[in-house]
C-alpha cells in the first residue's frame, strides 16, 4: 500500500527518469563549435551531430586541416560522455563531456597519438553533412573492363570490375605494376556516361565516359594524372 | 749522401702524395666519400659534451682540423669552433645561407654559401683569404613540383636543402653550383682552372679519386670528370619524371670505393657504377621513395637510407643484395657514417641514431629539445611526421610551409662527425651537438 503522496512522488520521478535521457540526447545534438589547443597552435573545431532513425549521425569541419563535412564514425552517446573518431587518414578522435549547463563539451582531441584539450560550445541545430553513395551503373558497364597506362617510365595495368547492387554499383579495381595493388573503393558513380571509381584511401581515382564500347578518360594517381582507355575484357 | 736525401725527399712526396689530406677534414671524411672514421666511436650515449648555438637551423656537417670543428650555419656565417669545449673561436659572415660543408686543407678552409660565392678562409683566424663568385646559386626548380599546385606554376624545391660540398686535391677545390656547372679553382689563389657545364643544378657533393671527379646534376646525369681538365670521361643517365618532377635527379653525394661508384638518386635508386666506364653494376629500388643520403662504404657494405619510406640499408657492396633493412621513425637525408664499430645517422625527426653496423639494431638514439616539443603536432605520437596533418594541402604555398614546419622540429640533416670517441652533428634547431 503506497500513500497517496508517495504514489505522486513515484509518478513524477519514473516521468523525470524517463525523459532526462531524452533531454540529454536532445542536449548533445546540435552544432558545435570550439578549438583543440594544440601545442603552439589552436585549431578550430566544428562537430554537427544528430539523430537519425534512433542512430547517432554526424560530421566535422576543421578549416586549418582541410576538414569539412567528414563523416564522424564510432559515435557513442552516454550523457554527459560523446566520443567519436573521424573518417579520414588524419586518424582523429573526440572524448567529450557535457558541461555546463549543457551548452558545454569539453575533453580530449587526439590525433595521431597526440593529445590536446578541445573545448565546443552549442551554437545552434544540427547541419550535418553526408557522405555522397554510390549509385547504380548501366547494365552495359556491369563485367570487367582492362587498360595500361604508364607512368615513371613503366607500364602498370588497370582492370575495373562492375557490379550493380540494390544499395548502388561496387568495383573491383585492382592496379598491376612493380607490385600488384587491390585498391579498396569508396565510391563508384555514374552520372549521364560520366563513371567514376574512387579509392580515396589509396588516393586514386578513374574518371571516364563510356562511348563507342570504351571506357575514355584518366587514372589520376596523388598528383599524377595520365590518360587511361580501358575496354570491355575479353 | 745527396743520393739518400733525394730518396728521403721522393719517398715523404710519394707518402704525402697517398695520403688523404686529414680523414675528418671534409664531408664524408675524406676526399672519396667513404664515410667512415677510424678512432673510437661513442657505442653507449653518456651525455652533452656541449651545444654551440648559432642563429638559425644548420644543416652543414661539421669537418675537424687541429681541434678546431669547421661548420656552415644557414645563418650566414661560417664557424671555427673549439672541439673539446664548445667554445667559438671565430665566425666570418657570407651573404647568404651556408647549408654545404667545408673543406679544410694547408691552413684553409673551403666553403660556398647561397649568396653565389665560394670562400677560402684562413683556418687559424678566419680572415679571408679570396672569394669567386659562382653564375649564382638557385634550387631546383620545376612547373607543377611534386605534384604541387597550380600545375603550371615553377616551384623551388624545399627539400633542395644542400649546398654542394667541396673536396681539394692535386692543388684545386672542386665544387658544384646551383649554376649548373662543376668548378675547379686554384686553392692557393682562387682562380678558375675549368668549369664543366650540366644541365640543372649540382648540389651533390663531388668526390675525388685517381684523378678524377665524380658527380651527379640535377639534369638526370652523373658524371666524371677528368680533374685536371675538366673533360668528361663518361656519363650515366638516371631516371626522370617529365610529369611532376618528382623522381629525377642525383642530390646525393658519390662514395668512390675499390674501383666502384656508389650514388643515391631521387629516382629511388641506389646505383653501383663502375669507375672507369661508368657502366652500371647493380642497383637497388627503393619504391618511389628517394635516396639523398650519401652511401658510406665500409668492409664490403654499403650503408644508406631512404626519404619517405625511412629505411636503413646495409648491402653488399659488390652485388648489392640486401643485408640489414631496418624500418625507420622518420625520413633520413643525412648520410651515415661508419666509426669503428657503430653507424651514426640522423633523422628528420630530431633524432640522432646510433646502430650496430653488423645488426642495424638502435644502440642508442638522442632527440634534440624542439624535437621532443612537437609544437604544432609537426610529429605523431610516435615521432613519425604527421604528414596528413601537415600536407594537408598542396596549393599555393601550403606545401612549402609545412616543409618548413617539419624542419623546424629540429631535423638532423647533418652527416655526423666522428673525432676521438665524440659525435659532432648539426641540427635545425639550430645548434650543433657533441656526444659522448
Amino acid at each position: 500500500m503506497i500513500a497517496a503522496g508517495a504514489r505522486v512522488r513515484l509518478i513524477a520521478v519514473l516521468i523525470v527518469a524517463a525523459v532526462l535521457p531524452c533531454r540529454a540526447e536532445d542536449a548533445i545534438s546540435g552544432r558545435w563549435e570550439g578549438s583543440a589547443r594544440i601545442p603552439d597552435d589552436e585549431l578550430t573545431v566544428i562537430v554537427d551531430l544528430a539523430q537519425q532513425n534512433g542512430a547517432w549521425v554526424g560530421s566535422i569541419i576543421i578549416p586549418g586541416l582541410g576538414v569539412k563535412g567528414t563523416p564522424l564514425t564510432d559515435i557513442k552517446v552516454q550523457s554527459p560522455d560523446v566520443s567519436f573518431t573521424v573518417k579520414s587518414p588524419l586518424g582523429i578522435e573526440l572524448n567529450l563531456r557535457l558541461l555546463d549547463a549543457e551548452k558545454k563539451l569539453t575533453g580530449n582531441f587526439e590525433q595521431a597519438g597526440n593529445h590536446a584539450p578541445a573545448t565546443l560550445q552549442k551554437t545552434g541545430p544540427p547541419q550535418v553533412e553526408y557522405p555522397p553513395r554510390s549509385t547504380p551503373v548501366a547494365t552495359e558497364l556491369e563485367g570487367e573492363w582492362k587498360g595500361d597506362y604508364e607512368m615513371l617510365g613503366y607500364t602498370r595495368h588497370v582492370s575495373i570490375k562492375f557490379a550493380n547492387h540494390p544499395d548502388g554499383a561496387t568495383a573491383d579495381f585492382v592496379v598491376v605494376g612493380r607490385k600488384h595493388n587491390v585498391l579498396p573503393v569508396d565510391l563508384v558513380t555514374q552520372e549521364d556516361d560520366l563513371v567514376t571509381v574512387d579509392s580515396r584511401e589509396m588516393g586514386f581515382t578513374f574518371e571516364g565516359r563510356l562511348r563507342d564500347g570504351k571506357l575514355t578518360g584518366a587514372i589520376r594517381q596523388a598528383a599524377m594524372e595520365t590518360p587511361l582507355v580501358l575496354m570491355r575484357a575479353k | 749522401m745527396t743520393m739518400k736525401i733525394s730518396g728521403i725527399l721522393i719517398l715523404f712526396a710519394a707518402l704525402c702524395a697517398a695520403t688523404p689530406i686529414n680523414a675528418q677534414s671534409m664531408f664524408r671524411g675524406d676526399a672519396v666519400h667513404s664515410g667512415t672514421y677510424t678512432g673510437p666511436a661513442p657505442r653507449q650515449f653518456h651525455r652533452v659534451k656541449w651545444k654551440f648555438p648559432t642563429g638559425d637551423r644548420v644543416i652543414s656537417s661539421p669537418v675537424f682540423k687541429d681541434n678546431v670543428i669547421y661548420f656552415g650555419g644557414d645563418d650566414g656565417i661560417v664557424y671555427a669552433v673549439d672541439a673539446a669545449t664548445g667554445h667559438q673561436i671565430w665566425k666570418r659572415a657570407t651573404g647568404g645561407p651556408v647549408p654545404a660543408s667545408a673543406a679544410v686543407a694547408d691552413g684553409t678552409v673551403y666553403i660556398g654559401s647561397y649568396d653565389g660565392k665560394f670562400y677560402a678562409f684562413k683556418a687559424q683566424t678566419g680572415a679571408l683569404k679570396w672569394k669567386f663568385a659562382t653564375d649564382g646559386e638557385r634550387r631546383f626548380e620545376a612547373k607543377g613540383l611534386h605534384g604541387w599546385q597550380p600545375k603550371n606554376q615553377t616551384i623551388a624545391d624545399p627539400f633542395d636543402i644542400f649546398l654542394s660540398s667541396p673536396v681539394v686535391g692535386n692543388g684545386a677545390v672542386y665544387f658544384g653550383s646551383g649554376d649548373g656547372n662543376v668548378y675547379a679553382l686554384d686553392s692557393a689563389t682562387g682562380d678558375l682552372r675549368w668549369k664543366f657545364k650540366t644541365g640543372d643544378v649540382v648540389h651533390a657533393s663531388p668526390a675525388l679519386a685517381d684523378g678524377v671527379l665524380f658527380v651527379g646534376s640535377w639534369d638526370s646525369y652523373f658524371y666524371a670528370i677528368d680533374a685536371a681538365t675538366g673533360k668528361e670521361k663518361w656519363r650515366f643517365h638516371g631516371g626522370e619524371d617529365q610529369t611532376i618532377h618528382n623522381q629525377v635527379g642525383f642530390q646525393s653525394s658519390p662514395a668512390v670505393v675499390n674501383g666502384m661508384v656508389y650514388t643515391g638518386c631521387r629516382d629511388s635508386n641506389l646505383y653501383a657504377l663502375d669507375a672507369a666506364t661508368g657502366k652500371e653494376k647493380w642497383r637497388f629500388f627503393n619504391d618511389l621513395s628517394w635516396v639523398i643520403t650519401s652511401p658510406a662504404v665500409a668492409d664490403g657494405k654499403v650503408f644508406f637510407a631512404t626519404s619517405d619510406s625511412s629505411l636503413y640499408h646495409v648491402v653488399d657492396a659488390n652485388s648489392g643484395k640486401p643485408i640489414v633493412r631496418q624500418q625507420g621513425k622518420a625520413y633520413m637525408f643525412s648520410s651515415p657514417v661508419v666509426g669503428s664499430d657503430v653507424v651514426f645517422i640522423g633523422v628528420l625527426n630530431g633524432t640522432l641514431e646510433a646502430r650496430d653496423p653488423k645488426t642495424g639494431d638502435l644502440l642508442w638514439d638522442f632527440k634534440v629539445e624542439t624535437s621532443k616539443q612537437n609544437n604544432g603536432w609537426v610529429l605523431t605520437g610516435d615521432r613519425k611526421f604527421n604528414v596528413p596533418f601537415l600536407f594537408h594541402s598542396n596549393w599555393r604555398e601550403a606545401p612549402l610551409v609545412a616543409t618548413d614546419q617539419e624542419i623546424r622540429i629540429g631535423g638532423i640533416y647533418s652527416s655526423p662527425l666522428v673525432v676521438n670517441g665524440v659525435v659532432y652533428f648539426g641540427s635545425a634547431d639550430g645548434f650543433v651537438y657533441a656526444l659522448e
